[in-house]
Parts: structure tokens; sequence; C-alpha cells
């Protein structure tokens, strides 16, 4: 089975923009003649493989290296860099290029840049004096389909370095490539934002459109009716809640990367001893799209079920004669047999990680810190796992969600814990705490948290929570309806004005606009088209809505997200795009930085 | 009748009908062709008139001084210029494709002219040869030139936008050649130009290229060649020989398609081919025009002629008339001819009669009515060959009252044909004077057309034409609003933006930066910078402002436009052209450009960044960096652990400590920073006490645990004690260490100390983890909390204990949780069923 996902059903036409993604990058290799050493910068690679076939490049006389410090061995005369426009990557080509000079080796150097060249790059081939040997070009990369209906703009790190840089980048790249979808699919009317983030993405999507305009008189009907852009820092609760779902908890503990993930052979059932197999996961796996947003126990129980229906048949195949229509349906169900098998031997693997009493530890004091009752008992909790030296990630994931709930700590626990912190891992993690602090995720406390007025108002706790037959998006926590998704179904349901007071009380300004040739009719109007009018696209399709997560989302959110989609009398569907798909983990680990 | 006057104006050479209407009477006043050297551009392009210094003339009442006149085809004058060049006599002089006159000089130096009679900058070169040799003559083709030297060598410029000469192969002969030709660059196999050469008694052509010269003709030609011209499509040449015979060949010399004898045996002065299918020669006041077959047609004149050449005919130009020599088209042939029955003709005739009111209209109509389509579609091709504004108006009459009659005919084509003469019409006039066929606008293209007119500086009429063909103005405004800037040194800013602004809106995403571009090359600074402030692409605005020296408001539009690389461009250029404070000046008040330069200064600029830092007051910042530094000791290979290089590092961190004690904010650095150089002075001793090096750089806890493990607790305890480490954390670390080592004996020792402050978990946990249930059975009565007990005998596996402890806690979630913990072991999960049963908790499940 592929990595590369099967979008036949997305809700528009992502098969082209990958399509498209896969032409520029032939054609750069084509250009270059003859045989050609393609150097990677490796999270650059990861991304790709959801875009191109590696065999595909190969056909183009592409022999494949990944950018490192170390210089680079093959016989082609024409290197080609294909990497993210980051001054630090510049680094790494320059020692190569140094290396090969002093070793007197004439070869010829084009440098691509994804998506596109920048002052500061170039900067430092001048600094180094290697501009004038390099052939520069771009790679306009800047959306990555991960799945039917999830978008990635790969920007892992865009968070940390809006908040803690202050580089807002990211967003620019963003606002392009919206806009760039804008030109495939006519201009989105409906705007709402919520976040510093999101309101300067959307002001920069304006001026885009306002500098080179989406000629929209030739389309009929935009086929994104809604834009929703939603900061990371509004919920910062979410993401750092561990996640409860069948792909939630995959992620978790064994970490997918660009749909796929990892594991030692030998748990997946296969022979090969010490060996590492990737799995790949994406709703081109049948049972896998029917389970991944469900919540791991019943996941338990469905695969249970299947089981054993699988080997009732089995028996009545070998007991009794059958029909041949019979044989038939029985041979059809054989087909999804390894399917089963290997969400069998994957739920399993995964149950050895969740009965562990670590991590319920952890999951009950999640909820703890969520209730924001008991704040001893929390800080005991934390304070116990630095003097036992936990992992720092566990730690600081437990840390920020506490201090954001609480909206910071006082004075007096937050230097002790951090002194804490200091002694037990090292004086080089200041700098991480310094970014937390800047970051406003583990800080002092300066004012009242509000938290419990946000959770009760938005009934983010919810009692009696069913996991298996969920009639509410807070099943993916077991009993914690995510901040994010709540907000984004109010702003499906009725945009932001129902929900103004709570708004004010999370992080950054909010905005709710018309766009495009709808932008003259009086906003008032965007509250009442969105329940009625627009809503409907002729040909029977839902209006669909694209809802872009500024600093990361997680699949726990995504699944919330689709299971909105499902609900009855849900007049949209959903799309998804993200700087990148993050976990309470990964997303901890962006902020952290060892001196040294 | 009417259609008689027009063809008694033809003249029948073989089986064809030609025509010579005068398109203007030369406006321009005391021009004698014969005194003058005289370049005229095809498409009825200008004509550039100067008075010829190889002649001897009489200077009638006029200066010494030459100068050089430009002229449109109606000799309306468009500008002069004062000819002081040096270099020698005039040889030759041309317009280029996109009207550039060229002008060669005996020395070899190429001076362009445009339209306005301005000197294009800069002069062009043929190079030394040409210089040294001199040139003798020069032929010209679209956008070449070829000259020879007086010692007969051949360079070539192939291109006039990119001049650059190559020399041709030397043809090798001692006397210069009787006539040149040249077959241009597209029409040639090579790609590159040819050049032919009739030389002196000798009866062959010779065709010079860059690499090599060919003879042609051998066996063909009977003597040399006195005088010859290519035809426009390269395919033939047309030649006069030495004994007085036209001859029109294949251009590669291999066949003879003609061969006729004239009537001088003197070669003609000028030769030229009309269309593709006569030749004209020219002698003192007579042409001469020959055709494949048939008598020759005579035209005389009393005055000096030109001839120029154009795709579908010959212009004619002399010191009073311009006139124009074509072939009679088909469609006017069978409209006009004398006796014609055709059914255009009658149509034609047929809207005569309709507008004498006659009822022979109706009658001629029913006559051609199975042909009207013809008849309509002829007449409407006539019209647009007709020069006539007139005769265009009655074609069309009659082909709009045929249309009338007739259901199948192309409705558009009628209107199409009258917006193509509407703007024939317009540039025909005298005033614009571009007396183009309809032949050849289509060749020249409409948008070329608009391109020349603006050159010509008509704008408005440019504007109206593309707005009319439904064409992009961007190009006539933006042209329009450069030549404004210009011309208009005397109108101050505001009023110019006014001006320019007024027309420039006409216009949706033209580029105001590229006429801010513009201005700011006219010194105009202040008006560009007005004018870049409409510039809605951000992208192309900033670089321009930056370019003008506009850097705070560039930096100002790029941080707003959200496009960090434009922050980064202007951020780049300010340091590198202010000095280092102004420059930390101007970015410490732009947060967004601040954290962009200190990004990239934390990669790679770092002391520039400490500079910044203090100047800024931002100590702590520096600190930071210091403390950073100190760890770049230890990647260095040189400092080896133990060396005296622990003094600069730890005096680096001391530093960094002082800087963050300087602000009240950062105390919590500082004394961070004090404990870690306490932390790495007390880790080098031990390393040095135990020679061990596995010390330095480990965290105060992990330097705990080592020494426990190691067995040094003295070493241990005086950690603990210099760093204040709490009982709490003490324990934790204590216990972990004796479980790592496995010292139970020690672990049981510790224990009973005294009473621990938190209880025995550590010890359970810790005996738990190193899988010592002998041990964990120890400790696990001891624990306070009887879940806590309950769970801590499950995860030993001890049931029977679990259960208990958990009915002690009277917590039925926990007696379901420990039985699903046991799922597997059907005598232990009824226990659990038993206690869950007989305590019966509401909600347990």
């Amino acid at each position: 089975m592929a990595q590369i996902p099967n979008l036949d059903n997305a809700p528009i036409n992502l098969i082209s923009i990958r399509e498209q993604s896969q032409k520029e990058l032939i054609n750069i290799l084509k250009n270059i003649r003859g045989k050609k050493c393609l150097v990677i910068d490796p999270k650059l690679g990861d991304s790709l493989s959801l875009i191109i076939q590696t065999s595909l490049l190969k056909e183009h006389g592409v022999e494949l290296r990944h950018l490192s410090a170390d210089h680079i061995q093959t016989d082609c005369t024409k290197v080609v860099y294909l990497v993210r426009s980051q001054p630090n990557l510049m680094r790494h080509i320059c020692s190569n290029i140094h290396h090969d000079e002093s070793k007197g080796l004439q070869r010829e150097y084009h440098v691509y840049f994804v998506p596109r060249r920048t002052v500061v790059c170039e900067k430092v081939l001048e600094e180094e004096k290697l501009h004038n040997m390099v052939t520069i070009g771009e790679y306009p990369l800047y959306i990555v389909p991960m799945d039917e209906d999830v978008l990635s703009f790969e920007l892992d790190l865009a968070y940390k370095e809006c908040q803690v840089d202050g580089d807002t980048s990211s967003l620019w790249h963003i606002a392009k490539a919206i806009h760039k979808l804008e030109f495939s699919f006519g201009v989105i009317p409906n705007l709402r934002a919520k976040g510093k983030a999101s309101v300067r993405v959307a002001d920069i999507l304006n001026r885009m459109q306002a500098e080179e305009p989406v000629n929209s008189s030739d389309m009929v009907m935009p086929e994104i009716n809604t834009l929703i852009l939603l900061d990371r820092e509004v919920d910062m609760v979410t993401p750092l809640c561990s996640q409860l779902t069948y792909e939630g908890l995959l992620d978790e503990f064994l970490n997918i990367k660009n749909g796929s993930i990892e594991l030692d052979a030998s748990i997946m059932g296969l022979q090969q001893e010490g060996e590492k197999t990737k799995v790949p996961l994406n709703s081109t796996d049948k049972l896998f799209k029917e389970i991944r947003d469900l919540n791991f126990e019943v996941v338990v129980q469905i695969l249970r079920q299947k089981a054993t229906s699988m080997k009732q048949d089995y028996t009545e195949m070998t007991t009794t004669s059958q029909s041949v229509s019979e044989l038939k349906d029985f041979v059809k169900k054989l087909n999804s047999l390894p399917e089963i098998t290997r969400h069998i031997n994957l739920a399993q693997h995964l149950t050895t990680f969740t009965s562990k009493p670590s991590f319920l530890g952890q999951l009950d004091m999640e909820h703890t810190i969520v209730e924001s009752q008991s704040y001893d008992i929390c800080f005991d909790y934390i304070e116990e796992l630095i003097h036992k030296q936990e992992p720092l990630t566990t730690v600081l994931r437990l840390l920020i969600l506490f201090s954001v709930t609480n909206s910071g700590l006082p004075k007096k626990h937050f230097d002790y814990l951090r002194r804490e912190l200091l002694h037990s891992y090292g004086f080089e993690h200041i700098t991480t705490l310094n970014n937390l602090e800047k970051a406003g995720l583990f800080k002092k406390q300066e004012s009242r948290s509000n938290w419990l007025t946000i959770k009760r108002a938005l009934q983010l706790v919810v009692e009696d929570t069913d996991t298996a037959n969920p009639n509410d998006i807070s099943y993916v926590f077991s009993g914690y309806a995510p901040l994010s998704i709540r907000l984004i179904q109010h702003a499906i349901r009725s945009g932001w004005r129902p929900v103004e007071e709570i708004l004010k009380l999370l992080p950054g300004p909010h905005l709710e606009t018309k766009r495009g040739a709808f932008s003259n009719s009086p906003s008032f109007d965007s509250l009442s088209g969105v329940s009625t009018g627009i809503a409907k696209v002729p040909d029977g399709r839902r209006a669909l809505v694209l809802v872009v997560f500024v600093g990361g989302v997680t699949f726990a959110e995504i699944s919330a997200l689709r299971f909105l989609c499902s609900q009855e009398g849900m007049a949209y569907d959903l799309i998804i795009a993200t700087t990148k798909i993050v976990n309470g983990q990964t997303l901890v680990e962006t902020f952290m930085e060892k001196l040294g | 009748m009417a259609n008689v006057s027009v063809a008694a104006e033809w003249q029948l050479l073989y089986n064809r009908y030609y025509r010579k209407p005068e398109l203007y009477p030369m406006r321009w006043k005391h021009v004698d062709l014969a005194r003058h050297k005289v370049a005229a551009a095809p498409f009825g392009g200008p004509v550039a008139v100067i008075r010829d210094d190889s002649k001897i003339v009489q200077l009638h009442a006029e200066s010494a001084l030459r100068k050089l006149r430009l002229f449109n085809s109606a000799g309306h004058p468009l500008a002069d210029a004062v000819w002081r060049h040096p270099g020698g006599r005039l040889i030759g002089m041309s317009w280029t494709d996109d009207l550039t006159l060229v002008c060669v000089v005996q020395d070899g130096t190429i001076y362009r002219y445009d339209l306005h009679a301005q000197l294009v900058e800069p002069n062009i070169s043929m190079g030394k040869e040409c210089f040294e040799q001199n040139v003798a003559d020069c032929v010209f083709w679209g956008n070449g030139v070829v000259c020879i030297t007086e010692q007969n060598q051949l360079f070539c410029i192939p291109d006039f936008r990119n001049p650059k000469p190559v020399p041709l192969a030397d043809p090798m002969i001692e006397e210069p050649p009787r006539c040149i030709a040249v077959i241009e660059p597209q029409y040639t196999m090579s790609g590159n130009v040819e050049v032919l050469l009739g030389v002196a008694d000798d009866p062959v052509v010779l065709v010079v290229e860059e690499d090599g010269v060919q003879r042609l003709g051998e066996g063909l030609l009977r003597g040399p060649l006195q005088k010859m011209v290519v035809s426009r499509d390269g395919k033939w040449l047309a030649s006069f020989t030495h004994d007085g015979r036209l001859l029109v060949t294949t251009s590669d010399l291999t066949g003879i398609i003609i061969e006729r004898e004239c009537e001088s045996s003197l070669p003609p002065e000028q030769i030229a081919w009309c269309g593709m299918d006569a030749v004209l020669l020219y002698w003192d006041d007579m042409l001469l025009m020959m055709g494949p077959d048939g008598d020759p047609v005579h035209y005389f004149y009393d005055e000096p002629i030109i001839l120029i050449p154009e795709c579908d005919g010959v212009r004619i130009l002399s010191n009073t008339s311009m006139e124009f020599l074509q072939r009679v088209p088909d469609s006017t042939v069978s409209i006009f001819t004398i006796g014609s029955t055709s059914p255009a003709a009658l149509l034609y005739d047929a809207l005569d009669h309709f507008d004498r009111r006659s009822a022979k209209a109706d009658e001629n109509l029913r006559l051609i009515k199975p042909s009207l389509p013809e008849a309509v579609e002829a007449c409407v091709d006539a019209s647009g060959h007709e020069f006539d504004v007139s005769r265009q108006r009655t074609l069309l009459r009659a082909a709009s009252y045929g249309q009338a009659f007739c259901s199948n005919f192309q409705r558009d084509r009628i209107q199409e044909m009258c917006k193509i003469l509407r703007v024939l019409n317009a540039v025909r006039s005298p005033e614009i004077g571009i007396p183009l066929s309809i032949q050849q606008y289509k060749l020249l293209s409409p948008s070329v057309l608009i391109g020349r007119l603006i050159n010509a500086h008509r704008h408005l009429l440019a504007l109206r034409i593309s707005e009319y063909l439904g064409m992009n103005q961007e190009v006539v405004i933006m042209h329009w609003a450069c030549s404004k800037i210009t011309a208009s040194l005397s109108i101050p800013d505001a009023t110019l933006l006014d001006i320019l602004l007024d027309k420039l809106k006409l216009c949706k995403g033209i580029s105001y930066a590229a006429v801010a571009a513009h201005a700011d090359k006219n010194g105009r600074r202040k008006l560009a910078a007005m004018l870049v402030d409409h510039e809605p692409r951000s992208s192309k605005q900033v670089p321009l402002l930056l370019s003008i020296g506009e850097e705070d408001t560039a930096l100002m539009k790029a941080t707003e436009s959200g496009d960090i690389d434009l922050v980064y461009l202007v951020l780049f250029h300010i340091w590198q052209k202010r000095q280092s404070l102004e420059f930390f000046g101007t970015i410490q008040a732009r947060p967004l450009a601040r954290d962009l330069f200190i990004t990239y200064a934390r990669c790679y600029k770092h002391e520039y960044l400490k500079d910044f830092f203090l100047s800024t007051g931002q100590l702590q910042d520096v600190a930071f960096l210091l403390w950073k530094e100190s760890w770049e000791f230890v990647k260095n290979p040189m400092a080896s652990k133990g060396s005296p290089l622990h003094g600069p590092r730890i005096k680096l961190i001391e530093k960094a400590q002082s800087l963050f004690a300087e602000t009240k904010e950062h105390v919590f650095e500082s004394k961070a920073a004090e404990e870690h150089a306490k932390l790495l002075r007390i880790q080098h001793e031990l390393e040095v006490t135990t020679k061990q090096a596995i010390f330095v750089d480990s965290s105060i806890s992990d330097t705990i645990r080592t020494c426990i493990v190691l067995g040094n607790h003295r070493a241990a305890m005086r950690v603990k004690t210099e760093f204040k480490v709490s009982e709490k954390r003490w324990y934790w670390l204590k216990v972990f260490a004796l479980a790592t080592i496995k010292d139970w004996v020690a672990l049981e020792k510790f224990s009973k100390e005294k009473r621990p402050p938190i209880g025995y978990r550590p010890f359970v946990e810790a005996c738990i983890e190193a899988d010592e249930k002998a041990e964990a059975i120890k400790y696990i009565p001891k624990l306070a909390d009887p879940r806590e007990r309950a769970e801590s005998y499950a995860r030993i596996g001890l049931v029977k204990e679990a259960a208990d402890a958990a009915s002690q806690a009277k917590d039925g979630e926990l007696l379901g949780r420990l039985k699903l913990t046991f799922a597997q072991n059907a005598a232990a999960s009824s226990i659990f069923d038993t206690l869950r049963d007989r305590l019966s908790f509401p909600g347990a499940s």
C-alpha cells in the first residue's frame, strides 16, 4: 500500500494540486540535463514523500542524498540542492561546496528553494562568496495534501517562530497558500478568524487579493464557502492533553510521520527480526478510515467483533456447504483480512502503552488540571515528576497545561519549579524556559485565570460521555470537548457574534468579514447568510468550509471535526489545513532549545 | 461611369493590372532628393533626409552645417538635428525594425537616432579593422547591417538589439564589388546572414558567410553582375547583367527564371522588387517595370525618386509626392475592369442604380442571386484595399446592400472591415502619415502599430485604437506617463502627479512602480516617492522605495505587507548603508525588523548582536548570549575536560551572572548562572578527585546520583547542601540511585534513618521498577494510602493483597480497574467481583 494517499474522495480537487507539484518538480529535474545528484533537506524529503514516489525521481536520472554538514559523495558533476529557504540549511550547502573546492572537484551547483528564494538565504551564500557559483531556482511547494480532507503547510516551527522569535514568515506562507487555493477554487467569500496570527493572515490574504486579484468573474460559484482561521495560541489546552482517539494515540506513542509510522517488524507479525517496517495510515485503508476517529476503547471492541465474525464465517465455511454467492461474499471479506490483522497488531501494541500506570496517572492528572479544581494536587504531582526526573517533555507538557489553565503560576511557585527543573535536567534548559516564558506558555501569574468561565460557558467538560455512541465532540478526550473545536462549531453554526463575550476572554482579536464579490454586502448578512442561502451548493453537495489552524492541529481535533461533519443536519463539508500536525510532545519539543 | 475612370488609371503588365495611386502630396518644402541621402522605413514608416556629402551641391540660403531631418511619409516634419559627428563621410543610413535610424560613417562608427532625432547612446563601433580600413559601403536589412571596407573585408552586426560586430570570411577580392545584396538570417540555411557580392570581371556571385566563401552561378552567368536585389522572402535574386539584361534567378543561382533585354546597358540607379511578381528598374527619369512576360511598363519622372519596397508593392517617393505602386487586387479587378460582368461588378452597379432609384438595381440583383455572397465578399475585400475614403465607403455600401439580400453571409465581416479601415484611415491622415495598406497592417500587427504610434508620441491615437480594438491599454498609458514625466520638467510635482494619476487610473493593475522608477531616473525623486505610494504590489513598491532612498517608508511598507522577505531586503539595505548606531536605532523602533535582525544575527553575527543589545540596554540578552557561548567551549575539541579552559568558561558564566544582576527582573537568571558556575567548579573538583571525567555538564541531580552510585556519599551530601536540595528531591534521588546499584541493604538502612518526608512511595516504586518483589513487599505495607497499597500490590501481581487493600479504600472504581488488570486471570477476577458485590458501590461498572 502506498504512503501517498488516495485523494479521490476529497471535497475539492486535491489531486490536481498534488499533480501540479509533481509536475513542477519533474520539470526542474528535466531542465537540468543528464545525471544529477539531488540533495534534499531531510524534513522537506519527508513532505515530498507525500507528493512523489522516489522511483519517479530516479527515472529522471536522479541520485538521492540527504542534506547534512557532511560532504556529498557522488560521481555526478551536477548537484541539485532542494531545500526549504532557511538560513541554517545554507550552512550545510556552503560547507559542501567549500569541501568540493578544497578537493578540486568541478561541479555544477543548483539550489532550488522551497517555496521561494529569500533574501536571507542568498545573503548567506553571498557572504560565503558562493552566490556566483550556484544557479538559484524556486520550487513553489506551499501545500502538501496529507489526506483527502487534510492539508499541511509543513511549517514545523511556525508556532515557535511567531511566539518566541517574532518571525512571522509562516503567516505570509499560509496566506500565500490560501491565495493559491483561491486561484484554483475561487475567492472564499466568508472569512472568520480568531487570534492575532489568524487576523494577520486574513489581512495579508486580503492584501494579496488586492495586489494580485483572483479573477472571480469567470467562476460562477467559489468552491470553498467559508474560511475559518484559528490560532493555536487561542487553545493551548487541547494539544497538551493526551489524545484518546485511535489515530491520536498512534501519534502519541508511535509518532505518525507524514501519514505513516515506523515500528519493529515483529510487532506487525512479520518475520524479519529486529527490522523496521513502515505502516501507512491514511484513508486509502478502508478499515482505518472507519476507526481512526473513534475513541480507542471502542476501536478495541470493533476489532474484536470483526475478528470474531471472521472466525465464525470461517468455521461455517469449513463445516457447512455454501452457495457460490456466499462463497463470493466470504472471499470478499477475506480481502479485508490483512487490514484487520494490521490494526489488531497495532491496537495490541498500543495497549501495552495505554495500560501502563504512568499513562493512566498522567490522564488522571490532565483531567484534574482541565477541571481546574485542585491546584495543590496538580502542583505536587508535577513537582514529583521533576524530582523523579521523568522525561522533560512529559513534565513540560503537564506544566504548560497547568500554567495555561491558571494563566501562569504565582511567582513563588514559578521560580521554585524553574529552579527544580534546572537542578534536575541541567542549566542548559534555561533557554527552553525562556522560550516558554516568551510564548506565554509557562509564566508568572499576572491576572486571574478565566479558564473556569470559558470551560463552563463552552461546556468543555462533559459528564457521562458515551464514547461508543458519542453525541458530542467530547468523546475524543473521553469527557473533555476540545476548546478549539467548540469555537469552530460555533463559527460554523452561527458566526462569532453569539460567542463574542467568550472570545474576548481568549487571547487575540477576532474578525468576521465578507470578501471578493460579496464584500459589498453589509456585514450583518454574514451571520444570517450562513444558516440560509449560500450554504447549499446547487448540485446537492454540501458547501465547503476550510478550517486553518495557525500553529498546528492534533489528530484528535481533526477527528472531532470529522465527527461534526458526520452529524445530521450539518450543512457543511470540512477541509482542514494546518501548519503541521502536532501533538503535545512535538509541540513542546519545538520550544526546547539546549544551550550548547 | 465611375467604373471606367477607376480602371483607366491601371497599367497592364503581362496579364496583371498595376496601379499607382498618390498617397500624399509631400508637405515638405525645399527638399531635393537629388542632393540628399534618404532613408525611408517600410510599413509606411518615417523618412530621414540629410544632405549627401559625397556630392558637390550648391548651397542656397542654408547653413553649411548639415542637418538630419526626419519626416513622416507625408512629408510632415517630425524632428531635426544638426549633424556634427566626426568619423568621415556618411556611408549609409537606414531604419531598423523598431524605427531607430542607424547611420554608418566612414570610420565604422554607427550613430543611432530615435524618432525624435535624439541620439541614442552609446554609439556602436564596427570594430578596429573598419576604423583602420574605412567603410566603403554598407547594406542593411531589418535589424542588421553588413559593411565592406576599402580593403574589401566584410563585417556585420547581425542584430542591433545586441550590437556586436562579427567579421565575415575574407572574400579575397582585389577590387571593390560591383554590387552587394544580403539574404536575411531568417531565410538562410545557417541562420546567419549571407552576403552576395557581384565582383568585377568574374561571372560569379560570391556568397560570404561567417565561416566561408562560396562561388555561385558559375556557368550560369555570362558576365559580372552590375546590380542585384533579393526578393522579400529571400528566394529570388533579381540582377542586372553587364550586357543590359534583367536576370531573375533563384537566390542560390542554380536556375534562371526570367531573362529579359532592357533598353539600356547602363546599370540602373535603383532596382527593387514590386511584390513578388515584378521588378522595378530606375534610371534617371525612367522607371521600368518588368513582369514575367509581356511588354514592360514605363513610367516617366521629371524629378528624382526613391523606391521604398513594401511587402505588397513599392512606394515611390519623389520631391513632390508619395505614390504606392501595387498590383491591383483580384477583388478590385473583378469590380472595376472595364466591361466586367462579375457578380461583384453587377452588385456595385446595382447600388448605383439603387441610389439613382432605378429599377435596374433589382434586375442586377436577381441576375447574381446565386453568387451574391461572393459578390458581397469581393466588395468588402476591395474596400479594404482602397486608400480613397469615399471609394471605401461606396464599396462597403455595396456590400451592405448585397448583404441585405443574402441570408448566409457572415455578418461580422463588414463590421470587421469597417473596424480595420477606421484604424487605417486614422493612421493614414497626413499628420500621422503612416500609409499602411491592409496587407501591411496585417503583417505588422496592431500591437506593433500601437508601439510605433507611442514611439512617435501619438499617445491619444494609440490609446483610442487600442481601446477600439479591445487591446490592453497598459503599454500606451505607461509610455505616456513616462514621456509626460520626461517632457514636463517645469510642472511642479503635485500638479504632475495629479495629471498622471488621472490617466494611470484608467488602467487596472498598471505598475505605478515602473512609472515611479522612470520619474526617479529623470531626477524627480519626490514625484517618484508620491507615485510609488500608489503601487499596490509591495514586492514592486519596496525595492523602488529603497532605490530612491526612502528607506523608512520602505521598511514601513514591507512590514505592512507581511512579506518577511521584503523586510529582510530593507533590513540588509539599511544595515549596509547606515552606521551601526543609526541602524540599531532604526530597527529598535520597529519590532518586526528588530526581531528578524536578532534571528539572523543569532546565527551569523554573534558579536554584532551583542553590540546591538548593549546599545539598546538589553543586558539580559547579552547575558544569555554569553551564557550560550560558555557551552561553545565544550564543543571546541581543544577544551578537553579538566583542562584549565574551565577557567574562561566559568568566567563567561560569571560575567553573564553579573549582567543579569543589573536588572531587577532577572534575579532568577542571575541566581541560576551563579549556581551553574558553582556546579562546574564542584564537578571539576570531583573529576579531579575521582579521576573520572563523568561529572562536568551533568545536572545537579545527576551529579548527586553519580556520587551515590560511586559510593561517595559525602560528596553527594556536599552537593546537596551546597545547592540546598530539598529533602523531597534528595529522597527520590538517593532511593533511585541505590536501586540502580541494587544496594538493597543501604536502601533499607536509608528508609529507617528517619521517617521519609514523602512517605515510602519512592522505595516501593524503585523496587518495583527494579523488579525486586521481595524488596517491594518490605515497603508496601508502610504506604499510608490504601489505594496506593492496592495498586502497588497489583503491580507485583499479588491479587489477594491488592483486593484487600482496595476494599479497605472502599473504592469501587479502583476495584473495577484492578479487575481489568487481571482480566486474563479468572480466579483473580472473581475475587474482585465478589468484593465489589459486597461493597456494591453505585456507579461502579
